[in-house]
């Protein structure tokens, strides 16, 4: 026991030493933090829209300001020719384009059927579907109430045609904010960055520099050297997560519903997975570049697959497949689940324990190759 | 002052070294590579299959019909269909089913009778964009049936051929279907290129600090600048072929072609690489520690990269400092002269101020770099 | 009947086709300093491994202290001290971190460890530098604090590998003194070097060449048994000519440069003097001093290694 605490301290003096690394490990993910909860915005607004209107009537005046009440588009430009529209949405990303035609106002008037044309930039297609969408409903919108207006003139048959009528919630976000389902995410990413990277490197470093050895020639055990190597990065981990709380509560004002001991209990039990995960990259790299190496192809798969920006559900099958073993995944339900829902665990027990499982079997898998390497 | 740079030993030495390490060297030429058919693969933006429940107390022909149109398109998957709305509560929470969908027993009754119909939409808002999609399709479809219960009303009223007043007409340009995967495909290319390069150049001075050979160069008339110089070289070309491994990896496995001129984008990736591997260089002068130099780079470039280099999150929906903010991050230039070149084959009128950035930005990270160099020779490694 | 701490029957490491250590056999007596001699890559390192349980050899046994490498090796560990051939204390922490580091890693009381301390510091001359970098000492000091943290917990053998390379003169024979004074009280330790002229500090050596021990015993009865042609010592201008010139002679056995030196060895004294200098002045090269010499361990080695070599070659 004395012997685990001996290690700890050590690390900890060592960590101390380099003071650099103490901004990097404590601040660093506040800042991180702090840019991408502003920056982490799937919202489609204020897509830059381009006019061309040739007839210029008060009908096709009115028709664009639908648009443009929205919030969703935003007159950037009001050119004069199609050719110029085509300039601009070469030039501007995400953009979009409306061309009325001449004659629009009169067709609409006669009760014939007016073309507008919309161009819109697919390269960046998820604010070009979302615009499209809109614009499509809004025409939709917009061609109803002028076909209601002309039913007006049929009141006296005692007509009103009804609407159907959807009454939405929204739940856990109701104002829909991105920021409140990344931040959450954040933590996920930041703590497995954390605790895996340093971990692998932690350990390398001693083989690099030899002090293994020395180590190894005491008659410390095993269990004692994995111990006391990994439960300082558990503090830092932890700490980590605290730090995360705090911002998220007191800046973004996303508090965690649900009970936060819960969310550190279970922060411990994903924290298995990945310091067993650094622990096993340090057994395969022989010096510390190729253990960063190692843990960078670990982790960018694991960022993409599980779930933080890109949902599972879209995935091929077989991408989906992948997506079982990876322990963010599970956690990053569980972040959710404890900050924007405020289940118990109740509801997380299935990925609590897929995680203990994960985080005991590559654990011990690790502790294993290690003994080998030891030996 | 000697004009000529003597720079062959060192790009000699830092070559054996590269290639004495093979582990490292095949990550870093096939990373990249592996990275982009995973998450090209992986990526979606299309909100499609959102899971559905529906509790339908009105169980008419009307209603079924009505339900029919969310579930037999593509968006929705129909996964519970339930018989209390505590049901749908309970489903909503456990995370089984992203939109619930309850029609009230009185919907058909309502809607024959030319009454205000209503029914009610719960939806799971933790993901806020496909939440947005979803809504938006929701609403569509509502909106297409109401159009098609009015045109039913409308026709015994004999008008011949109601006309729709607006037609859209919408044309997609640079990508036709939509696929998320070419709008993914550029930003990946950055993303992945960033980080990789970053992180092995990170160590190429640390190393040599921590091995204690960084003494031997000290001491040598290397000059700073030849020194910083011959390091980039081999990275470059390294990365360069890295690269194109992935640009050919995006047109085979996701039909990504480079519509415009291949010069233009060789230029681009040699300033993107020469700037990455300058911040990467930068990072190593200043780290004492390997362990230092790693985290560092991971902090400077992975999330910073995924989040505000336009990758992901268009940048004119951030805030106005945190897109000041991204004006220092190269792969955002990078990915607009990509998305320029490949997707809209654009000329390099559309995209010459961003490669003046990637200029000013590789200059500036090799220049600071050589001047943390000129340092350490001067003050010893302290 | 004397005591042996270690005991090494046939051991063997190979590392895929290539055979490090070859079927060694030896013996140590307790409290002797005993010196393992050989070039770099003779398989010093390898053995000094096995011996510590570091490196599980592929066949053969050996017992150190009392207790197997293989089946005990927990118990050879609580009682040996290791000093490694690269510096592998933490350069990171300062001079008295690494000794409570590695003090309470051995389970000594604080107490005990205080004591240890002051003697380890009064040792290695570290007084008054506790607080310090172990980064920052120079490297002779360094030495020093490894030793005295491989003996913190005072071992009864001690393992050194190659403790004196790269460090001054000066330190060296510090270093020796140090090791006597262990081996006085009863300690054995065990010293690889490569260095042949640290051999005459031990009690009883092993030369190791390529996997196998070409000669062993003490300093003097090697001196004593193992050349028997004389061996002269010529002061002269042009060493590197003259040996040259002298390698090609048919009546010269062995040569070899000693610092400013060469060492010829001949049959015949007499004979060989003469032809020597007239060899070399046929070259103009003055011969300043010539003298029968005792062979030096190291022309004993020499000596030896070249034999062992000529006998692969034949084969």
């Amino acid at each position: 026991m004395r012997t685990i605490l001996l290690i700890i301290r050590k690390e900890f003096s060592q960590l101390r030493r380099d003071p650099r690394m103490l901004p990097i490990i404590f601040l660093s993910p506040i800042l991180q933090l702090i840019i991408l909860g502003y920056a982490a915005n799937l919202d489609v607004r204020d897509i830059p829209t381009v006019v061309c209107d040739l007839d210029r009537t008060a009908s096709s005046r009115d028709f664009l300001s639908n648009f443009f009440n929205t919030g969703l588009f935003t007159l950037k430009a009001n050119v004069d020719t199609p050719g110029d529209v085509d300039a601009y949405i070469e030039k501007v990303s995400g953009s979009l384009a409306f061309i009325i035609p001449r004659g629009f106002g009169e067709k609409v008037k006669s009760g014939k059927t007016a073309q507008v044309q919309m161009i819109v930039d697919g390269s960046e297609s998820p604010s070009a579907t979302v615009g499209l969408n809109s614009a499509v409903m809004i025409v939709a919108k917009y061609s109803r109430n002028i076909l209601i207006e002309k039913f007006e003139r049929f009141k006296f048959l005692g007509f009103r045609p009804a609407a159907i009528n959807s009454e939405v919630r929204v739940w856990y976000n109701p104002e829909l904010l991105s920021s409140k389902f990344m931040v959450p995410g954040i933590l996920g990413m930041l703590l497995m960055v954390m605790t895996m990277m340093l971990t692998s490197m932690g350990i390398v470093k001693e083989k690099e520099a030899g002090t293994m050895e020395q180590l190894i020639v005491t008659p410390i055990k095993p269990y004692q050297l994995v111990l006391g190597k990994l439960l300082p990065f558990v503090f830092i981990g932890l700490m980590d997560v605290m730090l995360t709380i705090v911002v998220a509560t007191f800046w973004f004002r996303i508090p965690v519903k649900g009970s936060v001991a819960l969310l550190f209990g279970l922060s411990l039990v994903f924290m298995i997975s990945t310091l067993g995960l650094g622990l096993f990259i340090s057994t395969i790299s022989r010096n510390q570049q190729q253990a960063m190496m190692t843990a960078v192809f670990f982790m960018m798969p694991m960022v993409i697959l599980s779930g933080f920006v890109f949902p599972i559900e879209n995935m091929p099958k077989l991408v989906q497949f992948v997506t079982y073993i990876v322990p963010l995944r599970y956690f990053f339900v569980i972040i959710r689940g404890l900050f924007l829902k405020g289940v118990g665990i109740g509801v997380l027990w299935d990925e609590a324990v897929v995680l203990l499982v994960f985080g005991f079997v590559i654990l011990t898998l690790s502790v294993r190759r290690f003994r080998k390497m030891l030996a | 002052m000697s004009g000529q740079l003597n720079i062959r030993p060192i790009i000699k030495k830092e070559i054996r070294q590269i290639l004495g390490d093979e582990r490292s060297l095949i990550l870093l030429l096939f990373i990249p590579a592996f990275l982009l058919t995973m998450y090209g693969y992986a990526l979606n933006f299309d909100v499609k299959h959102i899971p559905l429940a529906v509790y339908d107390e009105d169980r008419s022909p009307m209603s079924r019909d009505f339900l029919g149109n969310f579930y037999r398109t593509e968006y929705f998957d129909l996964k519970y269909n339930l018989r209390t709305a505590a049901e749908v509560d309970r489903i909503i929470d456990g995370g089984k089913a992203r939109v619930g969908v309850i029609i009230p027993e009185n919907f058909s009754r309502n809607v024959q009778a030319n009454r205000e119909a209503s029914l009610q939409v719960i939806i799971d808002g933790t993901n806020a964009s496909s939440t947005n999609v979803a809504l938006g399709y929701i609403q569509a479809i509502i909106q297409s049936y109401s159009a098609k219960v009015l045109v039913n009303l409308l026709k015994p009223l004999g008008s011949s051929g109601v006309a729709i007043p607006v037609e859209p007409q919408p044309r997609i340009w640079y990508n036709p279907e939509l696929r998320s995967a070419k709008f993914l495909v550029p930003g990946l290319i950055g993303f992945i290129l960033m980080v990789t390069l970053v992180v092995s150049t990170a160590f190429s001075v640390v190393k040599e600090k921590e091995r204690g050979t960084m003494e031997q160069i000290i001491l040598s008339p290397i000059r700073p600048v030849e020194l910083i110089i011959g390091k980039t070289i081999p990275y470059v070309f390294i990365s360069l072929f890295s690269a194109h491994v992935v640009l050919l990896l995006g047109y085979l496995l996701f039909g990504v072609v480079v519509k415009g001129n291949y010069l233009w984008l060789l230029l681009a990736m040699f300033l993107f690489l020469t700037g990455g591997l300058g911040l990467g260089l930068l990072i190593s002068t200043i780290a004492h520690t390997q362990q230092l130099a790693f985290m560092m780079a991971i902090v400077l470039t992975f999330l910073p990269t995924f989040i505000l280099s336009g990758f992901v999150f268009p940048i004119r929906n951030m805030p106005v400092l945190i897109q000041a903010v991204t004006y220092t991050i190269p792969a955002r230039y990078f990915l607009v002269t990509l998305r320029s070149i490949i997707l809209k084959g654009a000329g390099v009128r559309a995209f010459w101020e961003q490669l003046l950035f990637l200029l000013g930005y590789g200059i500036l990270m090799i220049g600071a770099a050589t001047l943390r160099m000129k340092r350490t020779k001067e003050w010893g490694n302290r | 009947m004397p005591e042996y701490t270690v005991e090494v029957k046939n051991l063997t490491k190979r590392f895929g086709d290539f055979t490090a250590v070859d079927s060694i056999n030896f013996a140590v007596r307790k409290g002797d300093i005993f010196g393992f001699l050989g070039a770099n890559g003779a398989g010093k390192s390898t053995t000094i491994r096995m011996l510590c349980a570091l490196l599980n050899p592929t066949s053969g046994t050996a017992r150190v202290g009392g207790h197997d490498i293989l089946f005990e090796s927990e118990k050879v560990k609580e009682n040996i001290g290791y000093m490694s051939q690269k510096f592998s204390l933490y350069e990171d922490l300062t001079v008295e971190e690494n000794i409570h580091f590695f003090g309470g890693v051995y389970g000594l009381p604080r107490a005990k460890v205080r004591e240890r301390m002051r003697w380890i510091l009064e040792m290695a001359g570290l007084r008054g530098r506790e607080k310090s970098l172990t980064r920052q000492l120079p490297v002779g000091w360094k030495q020093r604090l490894a030793l005295g943290c491989a003996i913190l917990h005072e071992p009864k053998i001690v393992f050194l590998d190659e403790p004196t390379a790269g460090v001054d003169p000066a330190s060296r024979r510090n270093f020796w003194e140090l090791i006597n004074q262990l081996s006085e009280k009863g300690v054995t330790v065990f010293v690889t070097t490569h260095y042949l002229n640290e051999a005459e500090y031990c009690n009883d050596i092993r030369l190791i060449h390529a996997g196998k021990i070409v000669i062993g015993g003490s300093p003097e009865q090697l001196k004593k048994g193992n050349i028997k042609n004389p061996i002269l010592e010529v002061e002269c201008d042009r060493v590197v000519d003259a040996l040259e010139i002298l390698q090609k002679e048919p009546w010269v056995l062995e040569t070899s440069i000693f610092g400013t030196y060469v060492h010829v060895s001949v049959e015949d004294e007499e004979k060989g003097r003469s032809r020597v200098r007239q060899r070399l002045s046929e070259n103009n090269i003055a011969v300043k001093r010539m003298e029968r010499i005792r062979p030096s361990l190291e022309d004993v080695f020499i000596h030896k290694i070249e034999e062992k070599s000529k006998e692969f070659q034949e084969r």
